[in-house]
């Protein structure tokens, strides 16, 4: 099969996925009643009783189910997500998502930049030096990694950075929020929720507007929540690298470059890292999934405006319309990430395309 | 009759022997399985007599103390042979042993109560599928393609917010999320099973579908299960402390939860009072790093190539 033919059939397998996935959110949204349903969409800006009546017959809320769920597409594709109400933001879930989802994308790139820094070498090393006080020591980091739970060790990196209650002399790291509020007052792009324009990312934001104490400010907030986020996926990164190496390590081919009398430093540069990265490839993709998790919590922590923040605030505040908004989100982000590595994982091993 | 149970008891004592042996050869699964035994025991004792722990309430409940809510630290820390505060207490003046060993006991039922109802759900649907395959197969594998693909706190979250945020409408999210991982995982091993010769061996001489896939198929997928269980039994813990510190629960409720715990003393941690959040968190990663051990352990243990 050619690369493109499998391009296509993998796009294709995308359509029922996220068929299945809006039939979720949808049984979600009707399984608590017409008044849930219709308070995700009603506008908090213009009066109830009006809007009732409109959005019943918009919605098609007294029909049956089907022709329900025809409605709620055709508001999806219109661009009819509904509205949501929280502290940091109220208005239209769309413009919403506009002011979220830039921030946690920034988040999860500079964690995920830092775990696979951090990750791919430290694996690399430990299969190098198997079975060494190294390799036992990235050992027992991986298991403490996925066996912490992600608010308590940003709790304690909180404590320990960001505070004087462990180490009082080296609180160096904001608390909270994404800038020095002292920095913001009266800058004309920050608006009185925090939020800037034109991006929403105060870091880019800052940059366009040429502001570099806000830039630096911006990027010492965003260090404590990118770091906690990682650390899980470090030990994840870390113990399938390690594995994919050593089993590489143990190829003909490696032993007979080795023979050849090239260069150990060589050997594993060029013979064994590139074919040992393969499988590490597929486990990126599982990682960025537990990224998203842990994104809920830690943007609750740091008062980060992301989408996890967004999900968060929506549930305190019983927002139907931003939580619906939101878990549609979260999927369409995990199913187009999957797409991507399998894409990614044909590209790199013809094995997976030529296959079956 | 006995003699005919003693026989087929045999072979599987024989094996679990075997299993343990393989478990207790590497540390780190034996110390998995200590932390895990110890987790449990105290699990257990406070559900039949909490007074044995040197619990002073016999309540369900954390305990508010409204009258001196500001955290004190642990007795320990002033007089080092006094422990009647072992933990010190957490606002508002909730003494954090009682709340800690409360809180373990409900972790570990509501973790094994979705695991294993999300276990039992998905070895069944796996097993069924991969024996008759066809559509029923591909109903059930493109449904665990869509559970799959939304992060499971957003999703029970959702679940909360539309049918109310309560400790029985999360055990049922979690385990319409969990079943399909067993489902995956039993298929798979039922696919190459089902080719082998015994089982055609039993189907050519008559024994009916229900037998083989109970009797024949099923018992020999189990090995994987075992893994999985154990690492899905600190997950799911995680996962209920995650929401619980989230916000999930309304607030007076007071179930006693190691994520809640940690939740309500943070502003006083950020100004001092540090072991407000570190006792309950650090409960909670000893069971976690307890039961990934012993998952790992046992991946090892029960590995064929292994074992010989």
């Amino acid at each position: 099969m050619k690369l493109s033919t499998y391009i296509i059939r993998r796009t294709l397998m995308l359509i029922p996925t996220l068929i299945g996935l809006s039939i979720i959110v949808f049984a979600l949204s009707r399984a608590g009643g017409i008044n849930l349903v219709i308070s995700a969409y009603i506008n908090p800006h213009l009066p109830y009783q009006l809007q009732r009546e409109q959005l019943i017959n918009e919605f098609h809320l007294n029909d049956p189910i089907w022709v329900q769920y025809y409605y709620y597409m055709v508001g999806l594709f219109q661009g009819n997500w509904g509205y949501t109400r929280t502290p940091i933001y109220t208005g239209p879930v769309t413009d919403a998502i506009m002011i979220f989802l830039p921030n946690t994308i920034q988040l999860a790139i500079v964690s995920f930049i830092i775990a696979v820094i951090i990750g791919i070498p430290a694996g690399q090393a430990s299969a190098v030096r198997k079975d060494s006080f190294f390799d036992q020591l990235t050992r027992v980091i991986a298991f403490v990694g996925i066996s912490l739970p992600v608010f308590w060790l940003a709790q304690i990196l909180s404590l320990a950075f960001a505070t004087k209650t462990i180490s009082p002399s080296f609180d160096i790291l904001p608390l909270s929020g994404t800038v020095d509020q002292v920095l913001i007052a009266g800058v004309s792009w920050i608006n009185a929720q925090g939020i800037s324009s034109p991006t929403h990312v105060m870091m880019i934001d800052a940059l366009i507007h040429g502001n570099l104490p806000i830039f630096f400010s911006a990027l010492r907030h965003v260090i404590l929540p990118a770091a906690t986020l990682a650390f899980t996926t470090i030990a994840v990164i870390m113990r399938y690298m390690r594995a994919s190496m050593v089993e590489t390590l143990n190829m003909d081919y490696v032993k007979t470059a080795r023979s050849k009398g090239i260069p150990e430093r060589i050997v594993i540069k060029v013979h064994a890292r590139r074919n040992a990265l393969i499988p590490v490839v597929t486990v990126l993709g599982l990682t960025f999934a537990g990224l998203l998790a842990g994104v809920v919590v830690i943007e609750t922590i740091f008062n980060y405006p992301g989408m996890g923040y967004w999900t968060v605030q929506a549930m305190l505040n019983y927002d139907t319309g931003g939580i619906m908004g939101t878990t549609l989100l979260f999927g369409i982000i995990l199913v187009i990430a999957n797409f991507i590595v399998d894409l990614l994982y044909a590209y790199i091993d013809p094995r997976i395309r030529l296959g079956e | 009759m006995f003699d005919k149970m003693s026989d087929s008891w045999k072979p599987r004592i024989e094996n679990f022997k075997i299993t343990m042996k393989i478990l207790l050869k590497s540390p780190a699964s034996a110390i998995g399985l200590i932390i895990v035994l110890v987790y449990f025991i105290i699990a257990l004792l406070d559900q039949v007599d909490p007074y044995i722990l040197g619990i002073t309430t016999n309540v369900n409940t954390l305990i508010p103390n409204y009258v001196n809510t500001a955290p004190q630290p642990p007795s320990w820390l002033t007089n080092p042979w006094d422990f009647s505060l072992p933990f010190g207490t957490t606002y508002p003046g909730i003494n954090l042993y009682d709340g800690i060993i409360k809180a373990i006991r409900i972790d570990i039922a509501f973790s094994l109560f979705v695991v294993v109802s999300g276990a039992i759900i998905g070895i069944v649907l796996g097993v069924f599928s991969a024996f008759y395959g066809g559509w029923f197969d591909e109903i059930i594998m493109r449904l665990t393609d869509i559970f799959f693909s939304i992060p499971y706190l957003v999703l029970v979250i959702a679940l909360g917010v539309f049918l109310g945020r309560s400790l029985e409408i999360l055990s049922i999210g979690l385990i319409i999320l969990w079943w399909p991982i067993y489902a995956r995982v039993v298929r798979g091993q039922a696919l190459s099973i089902k080719e082998q010769t015994y089982v055609e061996a039993a189907r050519a001489s008559g024994v009916k579908n229900s037998r083989i896939i109970f009797r024949h198929i099923l018992p020999n997928t189990m090995a994987p299960i075992f893994v999985q269980f154990s690492f899905d039994l600190a997950t799911i813990v995680l996962a209920l402390a995650t929401l619980y510190f989230i916000g999930f629960a309304p607030s007076n409720s007071w179930l006693p939860e190691l994520g809640f715990l940690s939740s309500i003393g943070y502003e006083y941690a950020i100004v001092g009072d540090w072991w407000t959040i570190v006792f309950p968190g650090f409960a909670l990663m000893i069971f976690a790093l307890g039961m990934n051990l012993l998952g790992d352990g046992l991946r090892d243990a029960l590995d064929p190539r292994l074992r010989r």
